[in-house]
Formats: structure tokens, sequence, C-alpha cells
């Protein structure tokens, strides 16, 4: 039998027509992405990255502005993630949160965009960071780490280099702080992050791993906090820096405090993140603007620089409908191109080793060759999927260690261990 | 109240309750049983694959054993404790002296009320602000420009548990202070008149009359106060996140940890039943012993 | 032998004592948002800014957008004031005049939904709501909001009203009024005290509440001021000046309230206290 097809009346032709028109419409929307990040601190260069980008590629990028703390962006991403919302393509991921996401099957794997040789151009650290089980998950934007802060003006005075050691350091320190105390009595050799939080994780890493310590155990997967290396380092700490060459109040600084004390011109030294450099020499917001120089973090005799890293990469949600599309943002922004532009006219560190080896970037930024350096020592904190737990169980170490002259550092980091442990065979409960 | 309630009104006078019964039902009374209900099984945000398995009375038992866990309940039993009695007294203290009449009695009153009508997040922030161990006011108020003898306040577990008495002391007291006020103003003023005709000094009089007829205000006081610091949440949030090594470690801010930060959710769902039922118990406590004086009141009233 | 004048020596110091003791932190915190970020962290501190400059001010308002968190505040305060009055008024008068069996029960019940901890219903309510797809709403802040305050007004609305005279529903009962007229038209207009003073206690409670605003509102468009000051701080930043331009903000519509309505805000607190 012949099915006629039916005749093209207009009411019918006028109906293909909105059916057309709609698709259309359909296809120009699907063009569209949602980005979730922090807000930016030179929102016009964003702004004009972003146009570019439409008007390269037609792709439109919904910003949503986030929170600035990394733990209140961890709630706002993790709560549309938990709810596999679709409206989110693309957003910014702190280097402590790949585990963990890849655990919840949140974000999309990369290893089909972001083959090997791509990723040569990146700091070592920060693919490992993004590297979960040998496939890649992220690709990282800016990069971040602990860095040695001094004042030049100081160590030129008495004839003294940058150190490369701790021990150099508290000499240098004492010797500096016993000298000025007359016309600077609040004068302090070191500041540093030791509050129970998170950044103290960060500090006391980069003392462990300094000393060739390790914290984990890959091939037995089991904690290795009560390694003799790892208790030398913690030891140091307490009974050389905390109270001696570094204030009590240590104990209470986040970021915002210990660098209030160094822009007051009361430190020598300050361990910080890359963000210092701007403020330290800005002559409205800091009283020693021009006077400060940077290093790279200070090791044991036995060991290397170890400077933690921070930094962000951007990451595909498990949930969006426009994977390709978002790949091509990601791979845009990513861009030896764009990460220059970043580099030149704002105060994001990018994450491709090329950059910073750009003679004009170079010029306008000379420190970037000690940031290089920096980054290139780098080392990311142990990848566990319970990071916050883990952190948790750290922290309350490390602080129950520095904060009591007379703690038995073995038997703390043994309970730890043994909390980690039991962490440990959580996760491991449920696989397959 | 003798008044005519026939059948129909009957019905509308129930149904007036209805939105009050069903915000309180989804939104205070389901929560509690579902918290009761998730603490019984072990569920753990950051690891779906592990599901939602049952595990009766586990999380409870771990909670007896984690030495975290009871360091938060003598943190937080050492921190009601003192809190309470201090704000009590510097309580009674303003209730006394407001009570009398002078010029401008309304505006001390208002002043009074300040540190009450702050929110709880903005009086941390001062407090943190205010113990810095460089540019605090604390340091200069007590050693001046001696910036050799300035201390690090939250750096110490002593301290730092003091720190955060003190501010809550700052914030709560006037809250006290009226409810004794209000206990104040019902003693008559015949019996001073009598009490001084006998020949009682201010002091004496104070003592044996004012404080003994006190005792249901302070108790109501007690009973608020000791409620209200149970849940202390915000002070050690943004003071010192639970430390120094977990010297102000409270129950509530541990529970937050468990339940938000890492997603334990079974386990912080104990620790916020094990706070509910600690709350009640004292509640109780106090209940009984003023309970009795204050039910007799409502029927009066009722 | 002290006398008059001893006694009124000693009741001064004491007041001013006390009134320092209140007043002086906040005012020294307040004073932060006219320093500049130098003077803010200078040691040792000075109490009054040197040059006073306005850019915490500016900064607190243009960058942070503290205008936004303020009318989110006015928003999720007022509505749930209005409610909470309403749906207290109207759950008050049962228990307070008519003959209601397990009255004691229930007013005990419901106080006792007041001093639910936060923490032990705040994990389940953000459950339901994320379940209703309410987080990040105005009614998924009001609705907890209106459980929260509405134990108290309840309390002290019901001790209102059942101060008023008995034979008021009598005599409109015989002219034929409903249960519903005699509430709105006679007893409201006499508790209106009462009625004012829930409605000042439930505000102040809504602005300051920090702890579900936090976990319910993740998004910076629909914070209110508390959690706005609380996440000023930036990745690595502590904003000072900005966060104390903030809180006076904050705190300013509290203390003309504490200021004007100090005898109404008393004898709330002081509701259901032992009274003569």
């Amino acid at each position: 039998m012949i099915t006629r097809l039916p005749r093209l009346t207009s009411k019918l032709k006028r109906s293909l027509l909105t059916l057309l028109l709609l698709l259309a419409a359909n296809s120009s929307i699907a063009d569209e992405i949602n980005f979730v990040m922090w807000k930016p601190d030179h929102p016009e260069v964003w702004d004009r990255i972003l146009s570019d980008f439409e008007r390269q590629t037609g792709v439109k990028v919904r910003v949503e502005i986030g929170p600035n703390s990394s733990t209140a962006a961890h709630a706002l991403v993790s709560q549309k993630l938990k709810n596999a919302d679709p409206d989110l393509d693309v957003f910014m991921m702190d280097v402590i949160w790949p585990s963990e996401f890849v655990s919840a099957n949140w974000i999309e794997s990369l290893y089909l965009f972001f083959p090997p040789q791509d990723q040569a151009d990146f700091f070592p650290a920060a693919i490992s960071a993004c590297t979960i089980e040998g496939k890649i998950y992220g690709v990282p934007f800016e990069t971040s780490g602990g860095l040695l802060f001094y004042r030049k003006d100081l160590l030129d005075k008495y004839g003294f280099g940058p150190p490369a050691t701790w021990d150099q350091l508290v000499e240098e320190a004492e010797y500096i702080v016993s000298r000025e105390q007359s016309h600077n009595p609040a004068l302090r050799g070191y500041c540093g992050q030791f509050k129970q939080y998170e950044g103290l994780v960060c500090n006391m890493q980069e003392f462990l791993l300094g000393n060739r310590g390790k914290l984990f155990d890959d091939v037995e997967r089991k904690s290795t906090i009560g390694f003799p290396a790892n208790l030398h380092a913690v030891r140091y700490v307490r009974d050389k820096i905390i109270g001696k060459v570094a204030s009590r109040g240590v104990l209470t600084y986040e970021e915002p405090e210990s660098l209030h004390v160094f822009i007051q011109g009361h430190a020598v030294f300050l361990r910080d993140w890359p963000y210092a450099w701007e403020i330290a020499n800005n002559p409205r917001e800091s009283s020693i603007a021009g006077k400060v120089d940077i290093a790279v973090i200070p090791h044991f005799t036995a060991g290397d620089s170890a400077s933690t890293l921070g930094g962000w990469q951007f990451a595909l949600s498990t949930f969006s409908r426009k994977k390709t599309l978002a790949w091509q943002f990601i791979r845009y922004m990513t861009s030896p191109s764009v990460q220059k532009t970043f580099a030149l006219e704002t105060s994001q560190r990018p994450s491709r080793r090329s950059v910073y080896n750009d003679p004009e970037v170079l010029s306008g930024n000379p420190h970037f060759a000690q940031l290089r350096e920096a980054f290139e020592k780098a080392r990311p904190r142990p990848a566990i999927p319970l990071y916050p737990l883990y952190s948790s169980i750290q922290q309350r170490f490390y602080q129950a260690a520095i904060v009591y002259p007379d703690s038995s550092l073995e038997a703390l980091a043994a309970e730890a261990d043994r909390e980690i442990d039991r962490l440990l065979k959580l996760m491991s409960e449920g696989k397959p | 109240m003798r008044t005519p309630y026939y059948g129909a009104d009957r019905v509308i006078g129930y149904l007036f309750f209805l939105p009050l019964l069903i915000v309180l039902l989804i939104f205070s009374f389901i929560p509690i049983a579902y918290s009761f209900f998730l603490s019984l099984y072990q569920i753990v945000l950051g690891l779906p694959r592990l599901g939602e398995n049952f595990v009766g009375l586990a999380n409870y038992e771990k909670l007896l054993e984690d030495p975290a866990a009871l360091n938060s309940l003598e943190v937080t039993i050492i921190f009601v404790c003192f809190s309470t009695v201090l704000e009590v007294c510097v309580g009674l203290l303003m209730a006394v002296a407001i009570n009398e009449s002078f010029r401008g009695r309304g505006m001390v009153r208002a002043a009074i009320l300040i540190p009450w009508a702050l929110p709880t997040v903005v009086a941390s922030q001062l407090w943190r602000f205010a113990f810095n161990d460089q540019y605090g006011i604390v340091n200069y108020v007590c050693f001046g420009p001696d910036i050799a003898h300035y201390k690090a306040w939250l750096a110490d577990p002593f301290s730092a548990l003091i720190a955060i008495m003190l501010a809550d002391v700052w914030k709560t007291s006037s809250f006290a202070g009226l409810i004794i006020l209000a206990g104040l103003q019902t003693i008559p003023d015949e019996l001073y008149e009598a009490a001084r005709v006998d020949g009682a000094n201010a002091f004496q009089r104070f003592l044996f009359i004012t404080l003994p007829l006190l005792k249901p205000s302070i108790l109501l006081a007690l009973i608020f106060r000791t409620m209200d610091a149970f849940r202390v949440f915000d002070l050690v949030f943004v003071m010192t996140q639970g430390g120094p090594a977990d010297a102000t470690n409270v129950l509530q801010f541990y529970g937050y940890k468990k339940l938000f930060d890492e997603g334990m959710v079974g386990i912080g769902s104990a620790v916020s039943v094990m706070v509910f039922i600690l709350v009640l118990s004292v509640s109780i406590f106090y209940l009984n012993l003023v309970g009795t004086t204050l039910l007799k009141k409502k029927e009066t009233l009722l | 032998m002290t006398g008059r004048k001893g006694h009124r020596l000693i009741l001064g110091a004491t007041i001013a004592c006390i009134v320092l003791f209140s007043v002086a932190p906040f005012a020294w915190f307040a004073l932060l948002a006219l320093k500049s970020h130098l003077e803010i962290t200078a040691v040792p501190p000075a109490i009054f800014p040197r040059h006073i400059s306005l850019e915490a001010i500016s900064a607190a308002v243009f960058k942070y957008g503290l205008l936004r968190f303020l009318k989110n505040s006015v928003l999720v305060a007022g509505i749930t004031t209005a409610v909470c009055v309403a749906v207290g008024t109207l759950a008050a008068y049962p228990l307070a005049r008519l003959p209601i069996k397990f009255k004691r029960t229930i007013l005990l019940l419901i106080l006792a939904a007041g001093m639910f901890p936060q923490i032990s219903i705040a994990g389940p309510v953000w459950r339901i709501l994320r379940a209703l797809d309410w987080l990040n709403t105005y009614q998924g802040l009001i609705l907890p909001y209106l459980a929260l305050t509405l134990p108290i007004t309840v309390w002290i609305l019901s001790n209102f009203f059942g101060e008023l005279p008995g034979e008021l529903e009598e005599a409109a009962k015989i002219d034929g009024a409903s249960l519903f007229q005699i509430l709105c038209k006679i007893i409201v207009p006499l508790a209106v005290p009462g009625v004012f003073t829930a409605g000042i206690l439930t505000f102040i409670y809504c602005w300051n509440e920090f702890f579900f605003a936090l976990l319910i509102m993740t998004r910076s468009d629909f914070q209110t001021l508390p959690v706005g000051i609380a996440l000023f701080p930036g990745e690595y930043t502590m904003p000072w000046g900005e966060i104390a331009a903030a809180s006076i903000v904050t705190t300013m519509p509290l203390i003309l309230l504490a200021v004007f309505f100090q005898k109404r805000i008393i004898s709330g607190l002081t509701a259901g206290a032992v009274r003569g």
C-alpha cells in the first residue's frame, strides 16, 4: 500500500517554518556554556578574553561568580554536582579537590582531549594533582606555591643572601633581629600560617617533605606520618621556630594576619603564597614597598625545597550536556596566547612553563624567574577522596605537636596514622 | 475565662493551630526525628559508592571512643559552666544597677542592649580582631605600647578558651540581666522599708531580701543561658576554628565539621542528637527546680 | 558610713563601668571603618584614626555589594516577621483563651521546638529544602526561620492574650461575631504591645541569624548581611575596614530599634518570667 504524502497546506507550511525557527533558536541557545569561577581582580581583561572567544567560536560563556574562599567555593560547586545540575559545564577546581570529585563521579576524564604530549608544557606537580589513577581530570590554569618572602634591605645590610636551609634562615633571622631590636622592637624573624586550618597543612608539608619526609606510602596504601624524617621536621618547628624565631602568635595566623605582620615591617622572613608579592610592593598597602624579594622555600640539609602546590584548574562536569563546547573553552583559556595575556595584564600566574620563559613576560615580571623555580619544585598534597577529613586529622596532629612543648610526637603520630588508616579502610571497602 | 465555645467554633479554634503545626512539624520535629534516623546509618558524602548502610548504634560507639569527640564534650561543659555563671553574675550586677532610678536610665538600658543586638558573626569578628597578638585592642588595654609583652591570646589553649568565654559574656550578659531585672521589679518596696527600720544596711538588705527572692529569676536566667551556651558556634567558627589544638572545639562546631565539611553524615547526626539530648536533659533538670513555680503562674493566666 | 551620697557615687561608677563595658568594644571596632589599611594593622594600635579614610566604606558598598546583602536581609527578616506574627497570633489565641485539651503540654512542646540546637535540625532541613529545590530561594530561608521564631512569638502572644479580660468574647458572641472576627477586631487591637514586641524580637533574630543562612544561601545574590560579611574575606585577604563598615550598616537598625523600643524589648524578653 502506498502511503499518501500529506499535501503541504498553508497551515502545515506555517508550522514547519515555526519548527525550523525554533530549531535554529535552540541551536543558538545550545551554543552557551555555564562557567563558575571566583571574582577576578581584573574583570575587564576577563570580559575581553571571553568576548574574543565568543567571536571566534560563536560560543557564549555565562559566568557565575562564586565566593572567594576555597571552602565556600567547594560548598557551592559540590552542591550543584550533588544535584547532578546540568546547568554547570565548566568550573574552577582547587588543587585539593580532584580526588574527591573523581571518587564521586562528578568530573569528566579529559584523557581524550588532553594527551601527555600536551601536558608536558604544564608544571609536573599540577598535572600530577589532576591525575587520578593514571587519568587526567583537569587542566591547570593558575599556579601557586609556597614562597619565602624576605626583606632584601635588611639582608643586604648585614651581608646575607637568601637562606637555602632552615638552619641558615634561623641563623640569619636571629642575627638580624638582635641587631635591629633597638629601633624596631616589634621585629620578628619568621612568620607563617600555623592556625588549625588547611594552611597549617601547607606550611608543615614544606618542612616535612623538605627533609625527605613521606606522608603516604603509595605502594602499601598506608599513612606514614610517624616516619622519622617527618618527626624530625615537626620537632624542628616546635623547638626552633614557634616561640623562638617566630612568635607564638603564628599559631593564630591565617594568611592575612601573617602578611600584615610582614608589611608593617615586623618580620624579616615570611612564608606566603604568590599573591603577597603585589600587596607587599604596593606603597598604599605596605610600608616596605620595594624592599621585598622572593626565594624558594628553604629545606633541611638532607632534602630539597618542597613548596606546597596551590592553584586552580579547569574541570568539566560529568553532568554537562555540552562537553565538546566546554572543552573548546578550556583549551582556549589554557592556550599559550591567552595565558600570556593574563600574565602580562593581570597578576595571575600562568600554568604553562613556556610563558615563564617568554622575554616579554619576564621583562614586565622579573620575579617570574624565581616563581618558575619554585613551581618546578612544588609538591602537591596527598590525593585522598575524603581530603577534608584527612586534612582535619593532620591539622589536629600538627597543632597538638607544636602547641605543647613536651608533646610526644611518636604517640601523636601513631594515633594520626591509625585514624588515617581507618579512613583508608573505609574508602577501600566500597571498591569493586 | 468563661468563653462560649460552640461546635463550629471548636473546629475553627483547632484550625487556627494548623499553620503553626505545619511549619513546626516540617521544619522542627521532622528534622529532629530525621537526625535520629540518619545517626543510625553510615553515610559518607564523599564516597557515594559506599551507599547508605544501617549500622545501628555503631556511630554512637565510635563517638564514645573518639578522643576528639570526648574532648569536645569536655570543652563544651567547661565553657557552659564558667560562662553561664559569669553571665548571671554580671547580669545580676547590671540588673541591680539599672533598677535604680536615675536620669538617663533609658539610654543606659539601650546601651547594654547593644552587645545583645549585634549579630553574633559581627561580634565574633570584633573579638577575633581585638585578641590579635599584634594590633588587637585587648593587648593595648593590658600593656599599652609595650609590644614585647603582647600576648597571643588565641594561641594558648587555656587563654583561647577564656577569650571565647569573655566574648560570650560580653555578648549575652545583658540578656541574663534583663531576666533578673524582671524579677527585681516584683520585690515589694515594703520589705526593704521594714528591713531599713530594723537597722539593716544596704549590703544586708541585698543578701537577705533581694537574693532569696531573686532565686527563681536567677534560675530562669541560668536555664536560658545554659541552653544557649551548649549551642555556641559562631564565636568558635570565626575566632579559632576549634583551635589551638582543639582547645575550643565545642560540640556544635565539631558536629558542623563532621556534617558539612567532612561529609560524615551518620556520625555528624549522632553528634547533633547527643547535643539535643544534653540540652533537653539540662532543661528538664532546671525545669524541675523552677518549673512548678512557673507552671503554677501559667495556670492562673490560662 | 556610706550615706546617700556614697550610695550615688558607687552607683554612678558601676553604671559607668557597665556602659563602657557594653559600648566601648563596638565603638572601637566601628572606628576601623574610617581607617586606612595600614592604620588598621598598625602596632601598637591607635584608637582614633589619624586620617579619616572613606575607602573602606565605599569598597564595602561598591566592591562587596553591601547593598545587595542589605536588601536580602530586609526582605527575609521583614517577610518572616509579618508571617510569624500572623501565624503566631492565630495559634496563640486558642491557646490563651479557648478551652483546648492538653494546653500545657502543647505550650511546652512548642517552647521545646524553639530550643532545638541548630545543628540537630540543619542537616535534615537542608535535605528537605534540596528535595523541594528551595535552596538559594527566599522561601527556603523564611520557612526555617519561621520554625525558629514561632515558639517565642506564640509564648509572648499567649501571655498577652491571656491577660485580657475574659468577658470580651461573651459580648461579641451576643452580637453574633465569628471567632475570626473576634480575633481580628477585638483581641488583636488590645494586644498591640505584645504583637509589636513579638515582631521586634522576631525581626532581630532573623536579621542576625547566621547558621542557616550560611547553609541555605550559597549564592551571593541571595545572601543576607551576616553571611555576606562572613564571606568578605578573599582567598587570602581579610578586609577589616570593609567588614567594620558592613558591621555598622548591619547593626545600626538594631541599635535604633534598641534605643527606641528598649522598654518593649525588655518586657518581651521577660515574658513568661516570674511576674508579680
